[in-house]
């Protein structure tokens, strides 16, 4: 008996904001005591089919829409003590209002807290493995070239610098190196490939500060001494470094890295002719070892991009102070 | 070229050696050599001449039609950049068509890569 009060009451409650809904309950509450001990006072609590149709007292009807809500019923049971509804879980019971219940079970297992969730870590997974994808790519390409058997490009060359002083490959070391082979007197792809060397230098060195060299090393020593180098490269980049020398050590320089070029070894003064030579960038690794080639598909942007990428791969000692400080 | 220092030769053009190349080539004397062979071409392509150097009637045809703006093309670029340059325009028109003729037959471009490359 007292139950079955409790149940009512209860019932009440869950309907919670409906004050008219509940006022009426309020009014009925005793008659519904009454008709429901009245009824099947045992079974009350464990069937929903304890309001026939033919009630026709309004807060049994109430009651019956309560019962017939599945969740209901389990409240039902709960608050009775007798049964225990095997889908039962402790947080439902803090959800007052029969909005939330129904909010709540309207999409099932599914919210929009659980859909963003899965969304935002499927995401960052695929952000990471791609990332990681992408590094592990550079990795193999930068040490394909390390190591016992693999094609070596770059050595030890002496050069004279644009200034006339002495620039060995020891003057690289502890920088990345974006090597260029060309000549002054070249009529259209060497300026066009410079200008796009001036323009991937500074976006490397706004990305990744004073972590790289650029240089350019002249495949026509005859003509293009130290003063003309530097004559000519201040027209690019000031910071561009200009190598020469003599012709025996521009030959070992091109050999050791792999650049043809077709300079002819004794030329008069003032004569005209044209270098053909390779038209790579060939970036070297602060160890001196070649990690890539850059040709002339790339853009400034995507070549800076893949250098860039490169010195931030790299964990070993990078000076970063500029080398004429 | 306004700024450029080096415009007081500007009337006999670019100053050159003996041999005829640029004393120096800076970037003022480069812009003038590609002025004085866009102004060539330009007059190559209204008489519909393609090839002004590799065989004797195109000699003859672009001496005929443009002998004015070879002038001021041998006078504004070295010697052997305007040999480069006229072999490089019937080199390029032949490489335009080859493109031109694979893709017609739906076959695609890639620029050359180097080895270590691998993947891209």
């Amino acid at each position: 008996m007292a139950q079955s009060c409790n149940c009512i009451r209860g019932a009440a409650k869950a309907l919670g904001p409906t004050s008219a809904l509940r006022s009426e309950l309020n009014l009925l509450r005793v008659p519904a005591r009454r008709t429901i001990a009245t009824i099947n006072p045992p079974h009350l609590t464990s069937t929903p089919r304890i309001a026939p149709n033919s009630l026709s007292n309004p807060c049994l009807q109430s009651a019956r829409t309560l019962v017939q809500d599945g969740w209901s019923l389990r409240s039902l049971r709960n608050v009775g003590g007798q049964t225990r509804a095997f889908t039962e879980s402790a947080s439902r019971h803090k959800l007052k209002t029969m909005q939330q219940i129904k909010a709540r079970n309207r999409g099932g297992p599914f919210s929009l807290t659980g859909a963003v969730l899965f969304v935002a870590t499927g995401g960052c997974l695929y952000a990471y493995f791609t990332y990681e994808r992408a590094r592990m790519t550079r990795k193999r390409i930068a040490e394909q070239t390390k190591g016992i058997g693999k094609p070596k490009v770059g050595g030890p060359f002496d050069l004279i610098d644009q200034n006339g002083a002495r620039f060995t490959n020891q003057d690289m070391a502890g920088k990345y190196a974006l090597v260029y082979f060309g000549f002054t007197h070249c009529p259209d792809i060497c300026p066009d490939e410079l200008d796009k060397m001036a323009l991937m230098y500074d976006k490397v060195k706004e990305r990744c500060g004073e972590t790289i060299l650029p240089i350019m090393i002249t495949c026509d020593p005859a003509r293009d001494k130290p003063a003309v180098l530097k004559e000519y490269l201040k027209e690019f980049h000031p910071e561009f470094i200009g190598l020469t020398g003599e012709y025996e050590n521009i030959k070992q320089t091109c050999k050791e890295y792999r650049v043809y070029f077709s300079t002819p070894p004794n030329v008069k003064p003032g004569q005209d002719y044209l270098v053909d030579h390779s038209i790579y960038f060939y970036l070297m690794d602060p160890e001196g070892d070649f990690v890539e080639a850059i040709g002339r598909n790339f853009t400034a942007d995507e070549a800076a991009k893949v250098i860039s990428d490169h010195i931030e791969d790299w964990d070993g000692p990078l000076n970063k102070k500029d080398r004429w400080a | 070229m306004g700024w450029w220092p080096f415009s007081s030769s500007e009337q006999d053009g670019p100053k050159k050696t003996t041999g005829g190349a640029f004393e120096q080539p800076s970037r003022s004397n480069r812009a003038k050599c590609y002025e004085a062979r866009d102004a060539f071409f330009e007059c190559l392509d209204r008489s519909n001449i393609l090839d002004s150097i590799n065989t004797k009637d195109g000699r003859a045809a672009a001496k005929k039609a443009c002998s004015a703006e070879d002038v001021v093309f041998e006078k504004d670029c070295a010697h052997s950049w305007v040999e480069y340059f006229k072999k490089q325009r019937v080199v390029n028109y032949q490489k335009e068509q080859t493109i031109k003729k694979i893709e017609s037959e739906g076959g695609e471009i890639f620029a050359p890569q180097l080895p270590t490359r691998a993947s891209k």
